[in-house]
């Protein structure tokens, strides 16, 4: 497509790459059938496409953008949906996100808006401080009736309030400088990025991913210094948050490579996953490029290393039916589509995929608190696709997937914790709490794991 | 020479209240007026050109299409309707005088039926949306253009839209039922129903590829096919594009209507190559996708037939694809095939002339010629079957001169399928791009026959402006 | 050239025929147009002061079997089109109808009626009306101005597909004088499965059971009880299913139907020459051809096709039989006013379209013989009309009265 930045504006580097971008696209309009936002306004404005040319106007235009131009890249999801439909291979992810950032200088977002972002920026990634909001919200919620019935700001503390789950599980008693040990010998050695939110909200998921990868000869490793991946703050247009996170994370994985040495860097959590992946372009033009781009090459999904170091099922087939949701990180922002359905399958499970997987369930980081009726509708659709595949049970690669579309009658649970079971672990509880009948011989299962421990041990 | 045909100003004077007008009549967000939201909806898929339009109206019922267009043709404002906005002609471009009535909110599946074997959907529903929603029963919705994952069958009537297998199944005239209509002046009609052939004119094929021209479509039914037991494709190449001419008259001429027969020139081969690592071989000149469709063993014997023939050709290499996932790759080549070329060049015309199949090699050729002399890269892709050329023009936006050359260059494409016995257009329709050509297919009586048609439809020329109809034309 | 007004003018070329269209324009003088006038009979009377045969206009043109196009002059007889395309091993793919007998009319039919009245046979169902075929045409307007529409490539989406329009519009818009066509390979052999079926209802069930199959159905025809001995092949009512193809997948895919209609009855198959005579016979309506009374053609939504056909069977003692899967209604009842209210009561009531097709003259004049349309689309109908033929010379009344 046709731009027109002056030589002056090109010579800021982020504004060149966008340029880049922008001129790979050749406004087809094929990303704008598979966008959510545009399937469900009907508008181009809400479609990829419509947003890369709102983008490239203000770029341009080199002023502050208005409200209303906003409004429609607030819409995003960052899903990615549009990144896997182009045949020209535009990076919208990193168009978008550079218009953030220049969004977040340029744009002055009303004071509630503002609040609310600063808040979720300063929560999310912190998990000692996301325990105590998500306490404070639980006692908050019986006062949710009483704000007001319509206006962007009570509808979006009604979301935040009805995304804090019941009961929250015990705090994983800190993971930072941990390590766990192989069972027997030790063929492989990673790192796994612990994450912030889903610490909080289910720390299971690491417990099994950890169980999952030691049982395999895993060592596992949490090195110090490596926190949040900066996605959330990334996504909210916060340049300088998103840096200084990243930055600990290179160098606290950089420090672990020229140690003991890793086999990867294990991230369980879809979207972060795509951040870190993505470190390489992102630090590009800091000193610690080159360590960041390593970091990026060595960064994995848990179901890319679960293949990659060859997980194996122990117990017999369950009978369980398990539709796939495919998480946008993982389908579009990484391109792993294949991986997480083989596992589930190698563990003996039927899988079935819901119509329209292609589609974000509306989570999208902290998507659904800031555009509560999208994903809300998000939400709906999906649910409804995944409740016509008659599955016993939802799995999905990222902890904001769950989070979403838990509560609704479907059991939804983290496929690591499916595969963990079958590898020896513990029943998951979302399947007790729905009634999936324990499936037959589970004592000879469980005989067979021990034998099998017992082979690997010997 | 083209000369625009003016603005007309008063309605661009009265701007202000055309915008309240359309507000009283929609929703809230169904009105779009800010400059800096309207840009977006300047150009669709040909980018090269690019008018910012008065106003966006974003229609959710055929009630609401009729409220608006009564009200625009009460104030003389003409009216651009918009499926997808992926016309590669410029059917849906705007003027600054006009309102672009976008019809993506419309997009609504009304009724499915099997038994009889059709399908009413609202015009904002894509293309591949109806093959899905009638794949549970086994059928599909045959014209397939390149674009149908996103293009909307308003659209698709709109331009006579075709495909990859029109060959076998026809285009969308050949596949349409009935229409609701509504007509400039804002009159629901509808033509044709749920059975085929209504006695009388048929409004139905004259609307269909008329481009916006007569009315605007608000509701589709269109028949569906079961689909086949299967289909495999096979890939065949070839070191010369006369060679694989030849092969393509000998298949047909032996009875054999496969259901899609693709050619790809060099440059394209490695272009969707580099999209969709189908394996497509990268040494042969030239590469024919043959896809036949039936029971596994029909599939076979169909494949040994078409083998055979290809074997007198002496291909390159001939590569028959095992499995139903193996021709998908092969085709996600194809079909990726425009967006493919964006990635080796920043821009590209995309021009669709159509041959006579017979004189593919000796046009081959001369485009080739052509490319040394404009500087400029051409990937040819080729429906075969149908003699649809579609010679992909490369140039780089950014460079004015390109752009003149690509577009002399596209010209000259054009009217040497008009001299070979083709014409200007095989499914992308004339739009803005093609209209200064009319004038090379048809002569002035054809062309004031084709005019009073409009007329008759659309006394105020307000329906789809400055599109088909050479400027001085549509003026006088 | 001319021959005298009663005779008719019949030119032997397109010039020709430009002359005593523009004669007749600047005369004021309505002309009715005829190829060898084999379907005189159907419509309505054009009440002109001059003919205009194109008997004389004929021959192929071009034919291309690799590209499947061939061109002829509008006067050329379908037995000579089908000659040079059977000499290729191919054929007019839409199955033109054969209706002198029906008609009681002589004339050779042309090409150029064919198109004209848009008369598209069995199967239609699976693949087109003759005018999905069309390609290209060449034709004069009332103006006496020769036009070029379409051209002889398979796909051309430049301008107004005026083709289309043309054909079926019975020479009331333009005089066609030149055609290009779509044609396709004959198939290398046929077969048709014949279920016997009492009720019509569960006829047109298999029929779409056949049509919504994967075996590519060329033909679904429902012959009642009442007409089955005149039908070759049929021994009792029977939903008729074609299957045309290379001889193997032929086999293969009679056997699958055959599997697949089972259910609803006894299953007989009839080979090639006798599933073509029995076609052949439905193609030209033949059984409803002999006998008094009127026959019109209905097209409906083929699950409606027995209802609509029972009905007026009741109502007036209609004979009938379905063709296109159950959509097509060929119906023979007494020829009267009150008989025509009823058939165009019960298309109404169905949603569909019908064609008075035979009826003594004096019925023709009073009736409409196809339905009215909307207003908005008469309005828009008389100005197309106009576009073509100002003076109103061509054909007049032949569609309708007053146009
Ligand atoms: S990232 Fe998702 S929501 Fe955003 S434009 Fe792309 S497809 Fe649409
Ligand atoms: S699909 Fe890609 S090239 Fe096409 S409009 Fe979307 S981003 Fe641009």
């Amino acid at each position: 497509m046709q731009t027109s930045f002056t030589p002056e504006q090109l010579r800021d580097p982020g504004l060149a790459a966008a340029n880049e971008v922008l001129r790979t696209c050749v406004h087809c309009g094929f990303c704008t059938a598979t966008c959510p936002t545009f399937v469900l306004k009907g508008d181009e404005l809400d479609s990829p496409r419509g947003r890369i040319y709102l983008i490239k106007d203000m770029l341009e235009e080199g002023g502050p953008p208005g409200a209303l131009v906003v409004r429609h890249i607030d819409r995003c999801l960052s899903c990615l949906s549009c990144m896997t439909t182009c045949p020209s291979g535009v990076h919208y992810m990193h168009l978008v996100d550079y218009a953030r950032g220049v969004i977040e200088t340029r744009h002055t977002r009303p004071w509630h808006d503002r609040l609310l972002r600063r808040l979720l920026a300063a929560l999310l990634p912190y998990p000692a401080r996301f325990r105590t909001a998500l306490r404070a919200a639980r006692l908050a919620r019986p006062f949710a009736p009483l704000l007001p019935r319509s206006g962007v700001l009570a509808s979006r503390m009604r979301a935040m309030l009805a995304l804090a789950p019941e009961r929250l599980p015990a705090a994983d008693g800190g993971m930072a400088g941990k390590v766990w040990r192989p069972e027997g010998t030790r063929r492989f050695r990673v790192a796994l990025l612990a994450g912030c939110a889903q610490r909080v909200l289910d720390p299971e998921i690491n417990a099994a991913t950890i169980r999952l990868l030691t049982r395999m000869g895993g060592e596992v490793v949490v090195p110090d210094g490596s926190g949040c991946c900066g996605a959330l703050a990334h996504h909210l247009g916060r340049h300088g948050q998103t840096l200084a996170e990243v930055r600990a994370n290179v160098a606290a994985w950089t420090r672990e490579m020229a140690g003991e040495g890793l086999d990867g860097i294990v991230v369980n959590a879809s979207g972060c996953g795509a951040m870190v992946k993505d470190y390489g372009f992102l630090m590009r033009l800091e000193p610690e490029a080159d360590s960041a781009a390593k970091v990026a090459a060595l960064a994995m999904d848990v179901s890319e290393a679960l293949l990659r170091f060859g997980y194996a099922p122990s117990r017999p087939p369950a009978g369980i039916t398990v539709a796939y949701h495919a998480a946008c990180g993982l389908q579009h922002g990484q391109k792993i589509t294949e991986e997480p359905k083989l596992l589930l399958a190698k563990a003996g499970f039927r899988v079935a995929m819901p119509a329209e997987a292609h589609l974000c369930c509306g989570s999208a980081g902290s998507y659904n608190m800031l555009q509560p009726e999208i994903a809300d509708s998000l939400r709906e659709r999906k649910l409804g696709n995944l409740r016509d595949c008659a599955a016993d049970v939802v799995a999905t690669g990222n902890i904001g997937c769950l989070t979403q579309l838990a509560g609704h009658g479907l059991p939804v649970l983290h496929t690591v914790m499916l595969l963990d079971w079958m590898a020896g672990g513990p029943r998951p509880a979302a399947l007790e709490a729905a009634a999936v009948p324990e499936p037959e011989g589970e004592a000879r299962a469980h005989e067979l794991a021990a034998e099998a421990a017992g082979q690997l041990g010997g | 020479m083209d000369v625009e045909p003016p603005l007309h100003e008063d309605v661009l004077a009265r701007r202000g209240a055309i915008v309240a007008g359309l507000c009283r009549l929609l929703p809230e967000d169904a009105v779009i007026s800010d400059r800096a939201r309207l840009r977006p909806y300047e150009t669709d898929g040909m980018a090269s050109e690019r008018q910012v339009p008065l106003a966006v109206a974003l229609p959710s019922t055929t009630g609401e299409v009729v409220a608006v267009m009564r009200f625009l043709h009460r104030e003389g404002v003409p009216v651009v309707p918009r499926g997808a906005g992926t016309s590669l002609s410029g059917g849906a471009l705007p003027r600054a005088d006009a309102v672009v009535l976008g019809m993506m909110r419309m997009h609504r599946i009304l009724e499915v039926d099997y038994a009889d074997r059709f399908a009413r959907v609202q015009a904002g529903v894509t293309n591949l949306a109806i093959t899905e929603a009638v794949q549970k029963g086994g059928f599909f919705y045959a014209p397939d253009p390149s674009s149908q994952l996103a293009c909307m069958i308003g659209g698709n009537v709109a331009m006579n839209a075709g495909g990859a297998h029109c060959l076998r199944y026809g285009v969308t005239t050949n596949n349409l039922l009935g229409l609701t209509v509504v007509t400039a002046e804002g009159d629901v009609v509808e033509i044709g129903g749920r059975h085929v052939d209504a006695a009388g004119y048929d409004w139905l094929g004259l609307l269909t590829g008329s481009e916006g021209q007569l009315a605007v479509v608000t509701e589709v039914t269109v028949r569906i096919l079961h689909a086949a037991e299967g289909a495999r494709a096979m890939l065949v190449a070839f070191k010369a594009n006369e060679v694989a001419g030849a092969c393509v008259a000998a298949i047909i001429a032996a009875g054999i209507i496969p259901v899609a027969l693709e050619f790809m020139d060099r440059p394209a081969i490695a272009a969707c190559e580099a999209f969709a690592h189908a394996g497509y071989p990268l040494d042969a000149e030239a590469l024919l996708i043959v896809e036949v469709e039936g029971s596994a063993a029909e599939q076979d014997a169909l494949l040994a037939r078409i083998s055979g023939i290809c074997a007198r050709f002496e291909p390159v290499s001939l590569r028959v694809s095992a499995s139903a996932e193996e021709s998908a790759a092969i085709w996600k080549g194809r079909k990726g095939a425009f967006g493919a070329v964006g990635r080796i060049s920043p821009d590209y015309l995309c021009m669709d002339g159509t041959i006579p199949t017979g004189r593919l090699a000796e046009v081959l050729a001369r485009i080739g010629e052509m490319s040394g002399r404009y500087g400029l890269k051409v990937a040819n892709i080729f429906h075969a079957g149908d003699g649809n050329l579609h010679p992909l023009i490369l140039f780089d936006a950014n460079d004015a001169d390109s752009q003149r050359r690509a577009e002399e260059f596209g010209a000259e494409i054009l009217r040497l399928c008009v001299e070979v016995g083709g014409c200007l257009t095989g499914e992308h329709g004339v739009g803005v791009e093609k209209r200064p050509l009319m004038g090379v297919q048809f002569n002035p009586t054809e062309l004031a026959q084709q005019r009073r048609i409009k007329e008759a439809f659309d006394p105020g020329w307000l329906l789809n402006p400055s599109k088909v109809f050479p400027a001085a034309d549509a003026a006088a | 050239m001319t021959e005298g007004a009663a005779e008719g003018e019949a030119p032997r070329d397109e010039a020709g025929i430009a002359a005593a269209v523009l004669a007749a324009y600047e005369a004021r003088e309505p002309l009715e147009v005829i190829g060898n006038g084999s379907k005189q009979g159907m419509l309505r009377p054009v009440q002109a002061a001059r003919t205009l045969r194109l008997g004389g206009l004929s021959g192929v043109v071009m034919h291309s079997p690799e590209e499947l196009v061939v061109s002829a002059r509008a006067g050329t007889t379908l037995a000579e089109l089908d000659g040079v395309l059977a000499a290729r091993g191919q054929s007019l793919a839409s199955e033109v109808p054969d209706l002198r007998h029906l008609l009681g009319s002589e004339g050779e039919p042309t090409l150029g009626g064919a198109v004209a009245a848009n008369l598209s046979g069995p199967r239609r169902i699976g693949g087109g009306a003759t005018r999905d075929y069309v390609l290209g045409v060449r034709a004069v307007n009332g103006r006496g101005e020769l036009l070029r529409c379409g051209g002889r490539v398979h796909k051309n989406v430049t301008g107004l597909d005026l083709c289309r329009l043309l054909a079926g519009s019975h020479g009331t818009l333009a005089v066609l004088t030149e055609i290009t066509l779509k044609v396709l390979p004959r198939a290398e052999r046929e077969r048709s499965l014949a279920v016997r079926c009492a009720e019509a209802r569960a006829g047109v069930a298999a029929l779409s059971i056949g049509l919504g199959s994967a075996f590519g159905v060329s033909g679904a025809a429902y012959v009642p009880a009442a007409l089955a001995g005149r039908v070759p092949g049929l021994s009792g009512p029977a939903a008729l299913l074609r299957v045309e193809n290379f001889a193997d997948s032929v086999a293969y895919r009679v056997d699958r139907l055959r599997a697949l209609l089972a259910p609803f009855g006894t299953v007989d198959v009839l080979e090639e020459e006798v599933s073509r005579q029995a076609w052949r016979s439905l193609r030209d309506a033949e059984p409803l051809a002999d006998g008094e009374g009127a026959v019109w053609r209905l097209s409906v939504r083929p699950s409606a096709g027995p209802g609509v056909a029972e009905r007026l069977e009741r109502e007036m003692g209609a004979a009938w039989f379905l063709d296109w899967g159950g959509g097509l209604v060929w119906l023979r009842g007494p020829a009267g006013e009150r008989g025509h209210a009823s058939v165009c009561a019960a298309v109404a009531e169905a949603g569909g379209t019908w064609t008075l097709l035979r009826a003594p003259l004096a019925l023709r004049q009073v009736v409409a013989v196809i339905p009215p349309e909307p207003e908005a689309l008469a309005r828009i109908g008389g100005r197309v009309k106009a576009a073509f033929d100002p003076a109103g010379i061509l054909n007049p009344g032949r569609m309708r009265a007053g146009v």
